[in-house]
């Protein structure tokens, strides 16, 4: 039944597109879902290239497939990062988006997951991973494993239950996304039959500037009330935490300006979306000029100046569109529309 | 579209014809309070009394944010309860407008959100999670012993969300949501591939189990639900699975105890985007309101036919109950406080306040 009415949507699909192409411009949700396809591609992609790296390591492992294996996790959690913004659709299928990445985890829960593992008599395989928690089941796992203290500088990953564990990890995290594009697509005909999904979309990615501002930057950094707990960042054990928010503001840049420039062309306001792109790539700029990591610059007060510029121009960056083109849309973000019981 | 409209003019003047205009609850001499758990615009929680005028008002800080709230029979007291995972349950003296007690969950255990009185106001029933084994519980506390807590009484399942006591004054009906979350998660739902959620209906007295009714589909979580009179129940669901997917978001268990998942046309389910939040029955009418805050919308239904009277646009449309005249007061996460009734083609604002509104209101 429910396979029936997919197919009678595709074929609407179908009829209604060559109207779509006729226009001069396509409409905002096409390009939002092309733009975002192509991004869980990628997604897709860099997880399985971390997955043939991890068993190229634990086959032989070396210094030089360790830093490839190093680079080869940066680039898929680079590439996760890029998609936070999208947080609807089958990323919220069996909690998704926590396996790929669990945080903030405030108990350690991850440290405590891989220990469990590490001391278990034998090592788990893709589907253990999969029914246990989403602690485990994510890169801040594989983090601790290619970056924690415990990990004895590196020499412990080489042991083979750490090993397979580690590949298990993998090999879970490249389904999951592998998983997560082949639904992407699928989800295309209801995402552009449905037009509430155009403030679905901007409500998302103005949810994703608000976690940047609060949650990734502002609690960490101690502008929100409580003193700055390194902690709270994430991707501290790698001292990434920066080049992270880099990698989402390229990915709204990437996967959502598109849209959204689209959306206030229609809406007759095209100097919002400039004022906007400006804003971003101002914001892009001084992002990449930080260190990496989060954590050395709460101890150093010019690294922290310009930590607090990043929070200033996310923050202004989240005005822009939670405020200003939010109102020109005439967009309503619900209080318990977005995060009811 | 038309042809719904003129049905709702004929309908409404029948209502109107038979209940009077004022819409006001019966007067007594001291504020009458809708409760509601609210945020204030920075993020703060708090437990609101707001007069009916929307006007007169009081405000609790609370640590948590609340989610629902009970009010005790013969009393002016009324609970509220931390919405999960949170661990604490705030009785509210309506006559001094203060906190009279704040109860915890205890080391181990968490609410839901949600509880009812027995009909003397002595016992609490209100829903629990124990963490050691994710058991789903009612727990019972005696008011008349400063809400000691009395005994467990487990739903043999996750996740158990509002509950209500049925007319018979020894049955209570449970929302089993199904969804296994723990405090070291947050928010993070533990267990959407194996759910198991459930419309239930248990002994007070002996915590026997006497009714398990299972949706139509695993991830349907069934959350929110009110009882008539004549002890219909009627339920809503969230539904946890692809969001393409259509299901029914509304159950029914009527006087005889059948039960059954309401039929709505296929546009008006697609409308409430998977999500209702409360449910309240006109204590005057078989009529009852749902809301749907994703949907922006509330849903007007006839339980005896099982049939849609109105389907009103209302954003973010959050808390509802009887206005004790046949029809309902409907809080919005956006500040309004709305009367929505059948003789009114659209719901009317009567206050607009400075708060967020959470998903009910008492």
């Amino acid at each position: 039944m429910a396979a029936f009415r997919r197919l009678g949507l595709l074929a609407c699909t179908l009829l209604a597109a060559p109207l779509s192409f006729a226009a001069d411009t396509p409409a905002p949700r096409d390009i939002w879902h092309g733009a975002m396809a192509m991004q869980y591609a990628e997604l897709s992609d860099a997880s399985e290239r971390l997955e043939a790296s991890a068993a190229r390591f634990c086959q032989a492992p070396d210094e030089s497939l360790r830093q490839r294996l190093e680079n080869d996790w940066l680039s898929a959690y680079q590439a996760w990062q890029a998609v936070r913004f999208i947080q609807f659709g089958p990323v919220e299928q069996n909690s998704r988006g926590w396996q790929l990445q669990f945080w903030p985890d405030r108990k350690n829960l991850v440290g405590r997951k891989v220990n469990g593992w590490l001391k278990a008599p034998a090592a788990p395989d893709a589907q253990a991973i999969a029914r246990d928690s989403v602690a485990i089941q994510g890169f801040p796992a594989l983090e601790y494993l290619l970056y924690d203290d415990a990990m004895e500088d590196g020499r412990a990953l080489s042991d083979p239950n750490a090993c397979a564990l580690m590949q298990a990890i993998t090999t879970h995290l490249a389904d999951t996304t592998s998983a997560l594009h082949r639904d992407w697509q699928a989800f295309g005909e209801h995402y552009l039959d449905m037009s509430d999904y155009t403030e679905t979309t901007l409500a998302s990615a103005i949810q994703a500037l608000e976690q940047l501002e609060d949650k990734r930057l502002g609690e960490p950094m101690g502008l929100k009330g409580a003193p700055a707990n390194g902690y709270l960042a994430e991707a501290w054990r790698s001292e990434q935490s920066v080049r992270l928010v880099a990698s989402s503001l390229e990915g709204l840049r990437t996967g959502f300006l598109p849209g959204l420039t689209a959306l206030l062309r229609e809406a007759d306001a095209l100097p919002l979306a400039e004022a906007f792109r400006d804003q971003l790539d101002k914001t892009l700029a001084q992002a990449s000029e930080q260190p990496s990591g989060l954590v050395p610059a709460l101890e150093y007060e010019e690294a922290f100046r310009g930590l607090q510029s990043l929070y200033l121009d996310i923050s202004q960056l989240r005005h822009l569109l939670g405020n200003e083109i939010a109102a020109e849309l005439g967009l309503m973000r619900g209080f318990n529309s977005s995060d009811g019981d | 579209m038309h042809r719904r409209q003129v049905l709702k003019v004929v309908l409404g003047s029948m209502v109107m014809a038979l209940t009077p205009l004022s819409w006001a609850l019966p007067a007594r001499e001291e504020v009458d309070w809708l409760f509601s758990a609210v945020d204030d615009p920075r993020g703060g929680h708090f437990i609101a009394g707001v007069a009916l005028d929307g006007k007169t008002r009081f405000m609790i800080e609370v640590p948590e944010r609340c989610h629902g709230g009970c009010l005790r029979p013969d009393s002016r007291q009324a609970v509220l309860f931390a919405r999960r995972p949170g661990t604490r349950m705030h009785v509210i003296d309506g006559d001094s407008r203060q906190l009279a007690h704040t109860i915890a969950a205890g080391e181990g255990y968490h609410f839901y959100g949600h509880g009812v009185f027995d009909q003397s106001g002595r016992y609490l029933y209100v829903t629990a999670n124990r963490l050691a084994d994710s058991a789903g519980l009612v727990r019972v506390y005696d008011a008349a012993n400063d809400y000691a807590h009395v005994r467990d009484m487990p739903l043999d399942g996750i996740g158990p969300h509002e509950l209500r006591l049925m007319p018979d004054g020894d049955t209570l009906v449970i929302g089993l949501g199904g969804i296994q979350t723990h405090p070291d998660y947050g928010r993070v739902k533990l267990n959407l591939a194996t759910m198991a959620p459930a419309l239930m209906l248990m002994d007070r007295h002996s915590g026997e189990i006497l009714a398990r009714h299972e949706p139509s589909h695993h991830q349907l979580s069934c959350r929110h639900l009110d009882v008539a009179a004549d002890g219909t129940v009627i339920a809503g669901y969230q539904f946890e699975g692809p969001e393409w997917e259509a299901h029914p978001l509304i159950c029914c268990l009527d006087a005889d105890g059948q039960f059954s998942e309401l039929a709505l046309p296929e546009d008006v389910t697609a409308s409430l985007q998977q999500y209702t939040a409360s449910v309240a029955f006109s204590r005057v009418s078989a009529n009852a309101l749902v809301t749907a805050p994703r949907g922006n919308r509330v849903l007007l239904l006839d339980a005896a036919q099982g049939k849609l009277l109105a389907n009103l646009e209302l954003p973010d449309a959050a808390g509802a109950r009887c206005d004790g005249n046949g029809g309902f007061l409907v809080s919005s996460g956006q500040g309004g406080l709305y009367r929505v009734s059948l003789n009114q083609a659209s719901p009317k604002l009567l206050a607009r306040l400075d708060m967020l509104w959470d998903n009910h209101l008492t």
